[in-house]
């Protein structure tokens, strides 16, 4: 029989994780306590958040473009989704724009201050 | 050395051992030989773990630190033989592999952090090894900060480092412990004893207020609740936890939660 050395007290125990929290003092760390301790595995599910805030970003800008062509077409949209988009609209999207030099450079950025329809 | 000869080793569970004591483990079926008798008492000898406390010698177990004798019976995994430990007490913490510790910052040098976890050396912590931590993306460390990590290398011959993510690289609530809070010492034997599975002692105090613990292996207790005065009943209940019997435990609790 083989007799394994262990130094820690961890496998011996079987001692609870750490960090505790009780009564909804620190409500993340009442959910990580449900996890580590019932030692089943719900970790997947953080996994898959973390990867949806990596590809934000560039989500974000596709999203930002596919949207625009279709507010061109509905006009009803305009004032709502179209204020909402004036805001993000300056971060990203418009250098998108400007590097492709593609033709709705000019009304999009009149679209700043004011929406202007497309010249059909 | 006289008396050489060892002791059955399931005679000594839950009695006192010294250091010295040799524990002889049963015999066992020889493993070519024999292995088709239908093992009817002792279960067939997987490997067994043998944990603090005690140290391989021979065909034996030989004990290194006075305590009791502990046994648990695992029902899978590696240690399908059982777990032998020695249940001790001691104040001084030994870093060990896998420990989970709270460390206080006390120097940052380029880029490693100097943190003191209460034992013979200082450990070490990259400052990469933060959840989301990249080159450009530093954690924000000063010196004095509490840390909750982990040991990667703990052994006699070499500085202990110690890290704030798992294998998979996620922090699993390990990193910098935040703003207030009251950081304590405990000896180590009453930090084994509140991570036990049922504690009563934490249910208890979990009933009174609600609060956040973090308990590190190195003895370390830091306590967070939401006034300064119900912080320190917490921290002078458990340290006083320790000497007081279940009775005069449930008897402060009553008294407090009456008030």
């Amino acid at each position: 029989s083989y007799i394994i050395e262990e130094r820690s007290f961890m496998p011996c125990e079987d001692l609870l994780y750490g960090r505790m929290s009780f009564k909804g003092f620190n409500p993340e760390i009442e959910k990580l306590m449900i996890q580590m301790n019932s030692k089943c595995k719900e970790k997947e599910i953080e996994v898959d958040d973390k990867m949806e805030a990596d590809v934000s970003d560039e989500e974000m800008a596709r999203r930002q473009l596919y949207l625009l062509y279709h507010l061109y077409r509905y006009e009803t949209l305009v004032g709502t989704i179209g204020k909402k988009f004036m805001r993000k609209r300056d971060q990203r999207v418009l250098q998108d724009e400007d590097e492709d030099g593609s033709s709705n450079i000019r009304p999009i950025k009149k679209a700043k201050r004011k929406f202007l329809k497309p010249q059909d | 050395m006289a008396e050489e000869f060892g002791v059955a080793v399931e005679a000594c569970v839950g009695q006192v051992v010294l250091p010295g004591d040799l524990l002889l483990l049963p015999a066992h079926p020889d493993e070519d030989g024999e292995r088709l008798r239908l093992g009817t008492g002792t279960a067939p000898r997987g490997r067994l773990l043998c944990g603090p406390g005690l140290r391989r010698c021979g065909a034996g177990l030989l004990v290194t630190k006075c305590g009791l004798l502990r046994h648990r019976q695992a029902g899978s995994g590696a240690a399908a033989g059982g777990v032998y430990w020695v249940d001790s007490q001691q104040k001084r913490y030994v870093p060990v592999k896998g420990d989970h510790v709270i460390g206080i910052v006390t120097a940052k040098a380029g880029d490693v952090f100097k943190l003191d976890v209460g034992g013979s050396e200082q450990a070490s912590l990259s400052y990469l090894a933060f959840e989301g931590a990249t080159k450009r993306n530093r954690p924000n460390v000063q010196v004095g900060d509490l840390i909750y990590g982990q040991f990667l290398v703990a052994n006699k011959d070499m500085e202990p480092e110690m890290v704030c993510i798992d294998s998979s690289g996620r922090s699993t609530g390990m990193g910098i412990i935040g703003q207030d809070g009251f950081l304590f010492k405990v000896s180590l034997g009453l930090i084994r004893k509140l991570l036990a599975p049922k504690c009563e002692i934490i249910q208890e105090l979990s009933q009174l207020y609600p609060f956040e613990l973090v308990l590190g292996m190195n003895g370390r207790i830091w306590v967070k609740a939401k006034t300064v005065q119900q912080t320190l009943i917490i921290v002078n209940i458990l340290e006083a936890c320790e000497y007081m019997t279940a009775e005069q435990r449930k008897q402060a609790l009553a008294k407090l939660s009456g008030n």
